[in-house]
Parts: C-alpha cells; structure tokens; sequence
C-alpha cells in the first residue's frame, strides 16, 4: 500500500545545459569537421594506420569517415576503475558518467613559494610538496604537480616529478611527459609501484595526460605518446586548451565543435590500436580575452563551456577531463575565491569526471598549493549541493513536527541528535562571534588557508615510509637511466 | 584634385580592407607624394590605433582588422615608396623554434609588427636554429623575434642566440623572445635584448629599444 506509480525521485540536483538535440547537432558538427576538413597528424605511423582503417590521407592531413568514429565510440569502456598503489579502496577512481574527482593541473612554469609567497620557478622540492599536501585534503581525488621543474636536466621533468610524487601521494596521479621515452620511464615506474605488468593491467595506478594543439592538429609527440599508453592500456586523457575567439571559434557551439573533433582523433588511434582501452577527452574550454590577450582560467564562460562540453562528451560515452578553481589573479584574494567557487560548483554540477586546474593562478602561468588548499574547500562546499535532498518518511520527520508543536525547539529531539551530523562543517570559513574571532588573532581567510597548508607541509608524512623499497630502488635505477638516454640523445624533437 | 589624407586614417581605423586598399589606389593617382600617403594617412591611423588598443578602448580583432588593413594598403603602396621610405620603422624575422608546433601567439606579434610598418618575414612554427641564422644574413632584419610555448623548447633559443654569435652576425640583430612560458629572467639569462609579455606589448617595446639605440 506504500508503493506509489509514477512516482520520481531527484537522487541528486538535475543540471543541464544543452538539450539532447543540442548534443546531437554539435555532435554531428564534429562528423562533418573530422570527415571534410579532417585534422593534421603529424605522424607517419598514426597516419598509416588511419588510412588502413579508411581514412583518406592527404599529406599530413587526415579525413575520417562517420562509421569509423561511430566504430571507436563502440568499443570505448563504459567503466574504468584507477588504484592507488597501496590498495586503500577509499582512494580508487572510478571511471564513469557523472562522477567526479577533483585535481590540480600540469606543468605551469612557476610556482608561489609556501615560505615566502612569492612568484618563483616551479622546482623539484615542489612536486613532492604538492603530492603530499595533496594525499592530505580530502576532495582531491587524484594528483597532478601544478608545474614543470625547472632545476633537473632539461628534458626530464616529467621523470623526476611523477618519480617523487608517486612516493608521497597515494592518490592516484595524473602524469605528462614530453616524449615516448618519458612515457615509458613512468610506466615503468607505475609497474614498478603496482608489483608487476600484468598487475599494472589489472590494478592500473595512473592517468596519463596528453593534448592536441587547437586547431585540429595532432603534433607528433602527442600522438605517439597517446599510441603508447594505447598499447600499454594506460587511461590516459587526450584533449585540447581550446581558446574561444583564438585558436577556435568565438561562439561557444563554434569551440564545443572543433574541441571535440581534435580529441576524437585520439579517441580513434586508441580504439583503433588496443578496443576497450580507457580515453578520456575535454580539456581547457575558455575564451581569449581580447582586451589584455590572455587565455583566460577566471571567465564565467570557462564553466558554461566546460558544463556544456562535459554534456557532449558523455553524450559520446566518454569521460570527461574538465577544469575548475582556477583563477586570473596573481596572488590569492577575494577574485581568486570568487572564480574558483563558481567554477568549481558548475563542474560539480555537470558531473564531469576529472577536474583539473585546481590550483592555477595567473591564468595558468603560476601554481600554487594555497589556492589548491582553499579550493578542496570550495569542491566540499560544492558535493553538498551535489548530494540534493533525500524525501522520505524519516527526513520528512511529520511525526517530530507534530512532537514539537507550534512555539518550542528541536534541539532537544533525537531525530536532531540523529541528523545534524550530516550538515556540512567548515574547515576554513569564519563562523566565529566578533569577540571570539578577534581573540584568536583577527585572522583573515588568506592567514587561515596559509596556516592550514603550512601545517600540511610541516606535520603530514605521507606515505614516503610505505613505498615498498624495491619498487624505490627500481625507480631510482630509472631515473638514471633516464639520465643516461639524455646525455646519450639529448632531447628528441621530431 | 585634393585629397583628404584624413580620410585615409579614419578607414583604417575601421578596419576596412577593401575600402583602404581603394582609397589608397585613389591618393596614388593625384599628385600626392607616395612618402606623403603613408607617413600622414596610414601611419597616423595606426598610431590612433596603438592608442586606442594602449586605452582599452579597441580589441584584438579589431587591431588586428586594422593590421590587415595597413597590409593590403601598403601592397598597393610599396612599389611606388623609394628604397628610404620603405620599411622606417626596421625589418623583423619572426619564428617559432624547433619542435615547437605552436604559432597563434608568433603569428599575433608577426601582424602587430605588419600593422606598425616593420617589414616582416615570417619564417614559421618548427623552425631548426639554422633557419634562424639564415633568415638574419638573408635578410638583415633589425629584430629578430622568437617564441616558444613549451618548455623543452626554449631551451633552443638560447641555441640559435649561440649560433648567431658563432656566426658573427649577433651584434646586428635586436632579439626579441616570447611566449607563455617565456619570463624576462630567462630572456636575459640566454642573452636576448628584449622580452614581451605578449604580442600586444611586443611591438612598443622594440620600437622604445630601436629608437634608443638610434
């Protein structure tokens, strides 16, 4: 007699910014883009392969047919599941529609110092610093390094960083590298770390990023490196910075066509070399700003984009790299804040799977933790709306109400004692009295966020002391190695 | 016949490319000085247009509209300049260093520098160090400008500046770096004359750096 017909339930807020149809003509867009413009691959190999596969192949530029990437799209996995290296189940991704895990970015050339706060470049001591401070908040659900070390040979910051993060994080990383060879190396390391091929296969413990150059081209580093981690079944991203007015179109539908078109060639060469292997596409969508010439990472039109673009690529059954709590400010203040928390909360809302940037300030030319620390704030802030409103007999509490009566408190009830846990506690925000807040030191958001974080750097060990001490010992014979291939044949540039 | 060199600024800070090429046809016709057309007609248009790009009251396309603009105008112009009206403001080569595929921010300093009356030579994305040393014997410019947007990349600016002295042409050349990642720290530490921030700032930056130097 309980059960009831037609009856709907919100499990959580419905948010949506383009209809099916919508979806569909962006999406038919990119056919048409792929088929008669086609995109430049700068790859003989990738090229073969595609012309095997049908494509037509003119110089460097590919055209693909609809029912190859109709074809691709079949066999792209509905779910795919990334371990941390010490088996903490709390820690895994899962890999599927609508659910998201929020990260810092790759490779800015700079960073804030955390002793002095100044503007500096990005140095190896910060890769380990970001991991571990990283492994201690709670809503970053994986890791990326917000910068491109700048004190090791040149050549191998990609190595050196995932090679000291994966030591003090064991939540999963997000890794890049400029070359094959710096993808092989961190594979190498992540087998290292998983105990073995064949369990790196069944327990994959990275993500790997690489990017197409907007407009439609693939330059030769990224798609080899995509085919490597294809072969090796690495979920790896492959997706653009689109720039909205610069190297895409200014309308928004314009951007959403080209970015998904120069994403799907990756998607292509890795259904196409290894079918079932995990790709996940997205990227920067946002505009440039025509005024001061930046890319900018502050710009509402960097969440409706992002929001509309994460709509389409699950449109395409695929997972969705997208972008939030970042700013164009230089240094923390109250524009950093207002950018990361509008962002952050449409990203949520659009249940993109990984969501990056983090932690970006000067519009993606400076790193800095502070701003990572302040945004897990914002993502926790965020997950409560996600979560929406649960109906039922026990929460609607009728029974409570008419206990209570007219007049009188809750405070005393056990239906309160039993559900005010759930009511989000702040770690950050001020919600002191005036008495009390000037008491303990007049501290502004920007003093809390500074001694939240440095109380990280100094008092949280991270897993250094669980990394087995093979798997130490082998990264560090990689690392030589790595060194050796450099002095031996430089840096590779095709 | 009287002509309104006015007229001639004011297209061009329209941004009309037809319409100033036309007008431009028109003024050589009457017995107006070539040298006269472009130092009181187009370039005064284009300094309003620094102006007003330097007030934030115009954006980039439009700037670069105008750039375009300037270009086709002097197309029509340039064969009809003596060899010292042409080309006052110096000669740039522009470029983007090898294994770098990146050329949106290269190709917006490359029609700045058109839109103020460099000449320009554009060499392209990918270019070997080589290429750079060549293009500056070939072509003598006053500035050479490169760019990189990725951090391996960079590196080989220091590169061709190394292969310029071997050369022995370093001394004649101003050069100029740019690109995301590029910071005037590393600029200096390579030895480059000068740094932009951007492709807006690249082009008064050189002019200041030339016109000290004069």
């Amino acid at each position: 007699m309980t059960n009831r017909t037609n009856y709907t339930i919100n499990e959580s807020p419905h948010f949506e910014i383009l209809s099916e149809d919508q979806k569909e003509k962006i999406f038919n867009g990119m056919m048409r883009t792929l088929q008669y413009t086609g995109a430049n691959v700068h790859h003989e190999k990738a090229r073969e392969l595609f012309k095997k596969h049908g494509c037509k192949v003119d110089g460097v530029r590919v055209y693909f047919p609809p029912e190859l990437i109709l074809k691709a799209l079949s066999t792209v996995p509905p779910v795919t599941e990334i371990f941390p290296w010490d088996g903490d189940e709390s820690k895994k991704i899962v890999v599927e529609k609508n659910r998201s895990y929020f990260g810092p970015g790759p490779t800015p050339p700079n960073f804030i110092d955390t002793d002095t706060l100044e503007r500096r470049p990005y140095l190896r001591k910060d890769a380990s610093l970001v991991a571990r401070v990283c492994d201690a908040l709670p809503n970053m659900g994986y890791v990326q390094s917000l910068g491109s070390i700048n004190d090791v040979t040149n050549g191998l910051a990609d190595v050196y960083e995932f090679a000291d993060m994966v030591r003090n994080t064991t939540t999963p990383i997000m890794s890049w590298s400029f070359t094959k060879d710096g993808c092989r190396d961190i594979h190498r390391m992540g087998i290292a770390m998983a105990g073995g091929e064949e369990e790196f296969r069944q327990r994959p413990n990275y993500i790997f990023y690489g990017e197409p150059i907007s407009p439609l081209v693939s330059d030769y580093h990224a798609i080899d490196k995509c085919m490597y981690c294809a072969e090796h079944r690495i979920p790896q991203v492959y997706s653009p910075c689109a720039i909205g007015g610069g190297t895409v179109p200014a309308t928004h539908a314009g951007q959403l066509v080209v970015a998904l078109s120069e994403s799907m060639v990756g998607v292509i060469a890795t259904q196409l070399i290894n079918p079932g292997t995990c790709v996940i596409i997205g990227g920067v969508q946002s505009i440039l700003d025509m005024r001061f010439s930046i890319y900018s990472y502050g710009a509402p039109e960097l969440s409706l984009l992002s929001a509309a673009h994460t709509e389409v690529v699950h449109y395409c059954g695929l997972p969705m790299y997208s972008t939030s709590g970042c700013t164009d400010t230089k240094k923390m203040d109250a524009q950093s804040a207002m950018e990361a928390s509008l962002s952050i909360n449409a990203a949520m809302m659009s249940g993109a799977n990984f969501v990056h940037d983090n932690g970006y300030t000067e519009s993606g030319i400076t790193g800095d933790i502070f701003q990572t620390v302040m945004d897990d704030e914002l993502i926790s802030m965020a997950r409560v709306i996600e979560k929406g409103i649960k109906i039922d007999p026990e929460t609607l509490a009728v029974d409570v109400i008419d206990n209570v009566g007219s007049g009188g408190h809750y405070l005393y009830e056990d239906h309160t004692m039993n559900w005010f846990m759930e009511h989000w506690r702040p770690t950050l925000m001020d919600r002191n009295s005036y008495e009390n807040w000037v008491e303990q030191g007049s501290k502004t958001m920007k003093d809390r966020i500074i001694e939240k974080t440095r109380d990280l750097i100094q008092n949280y060990e991270g897993p250094q002391n669980k990394v087995p001490a093979k798997a130490s010992e082998e990264i560090e014979k990689i690392l030589q190695e790595a060194e050796e291939r450099i002095k031996k044949e430089g840096v590779a540039h095709e | 016949m009287s002509f309104d060199l006015g007229k001639i600024s004011e297209t061009l800070v329209t941004g009309k490319v037809d319409d100033l090429k036309t007008l431009t046809g028109q003024a050589l016709e009457t017995d107006i000085k070539p040298g006269d057309i472009l130092n009181q007609g187009l370039l005064p248009g284009m300094d309003t247009v620094s102006q007003r790009w330097k007030a934030g009251d115009m954006f980039m396309p439009e700037v670069l509209r105008c750039a375009k603009a300037m270009g086709g105008a002097m197309e029509v112009l340039r064969p009809h300049l003596s060899e010292s009206e042409l080309g006052n403001a110096g000669t740039i080569v522009i470029g983007t260093v090898a294994g770098d595929l990146h050329d949106i921010g290269k190709d917006l300093a490359a029609m700045m520098f058109e839109g103020a009356g460099y000449n320009v030579i554009n060499i392209g994305i990918d270019q070997p160090n080589e290429a750079f040393v060549k293009a500056v014997k070939e072509h003598k410019p006053n500035v050479l400008g490169m760019s990189a947007l990725l951090t391996t990349t960079m590196p080989r600016m220091g590169e061709v500046i190394n292969s310029l002295k071997e050369a022995g042409i370093r001394d004649q050349v101003a050069v100029i770096l740019g690109g995301a990642p590029v910071t005037e720290e590393f600029a200096k530490e390579i030895g480059a004359d000068l740094y932009a921030p951007n492709a807006g700032s690249a082009v008064e930056i050189t002019k200041e750096y030339l016109e000290s130097k004069v």
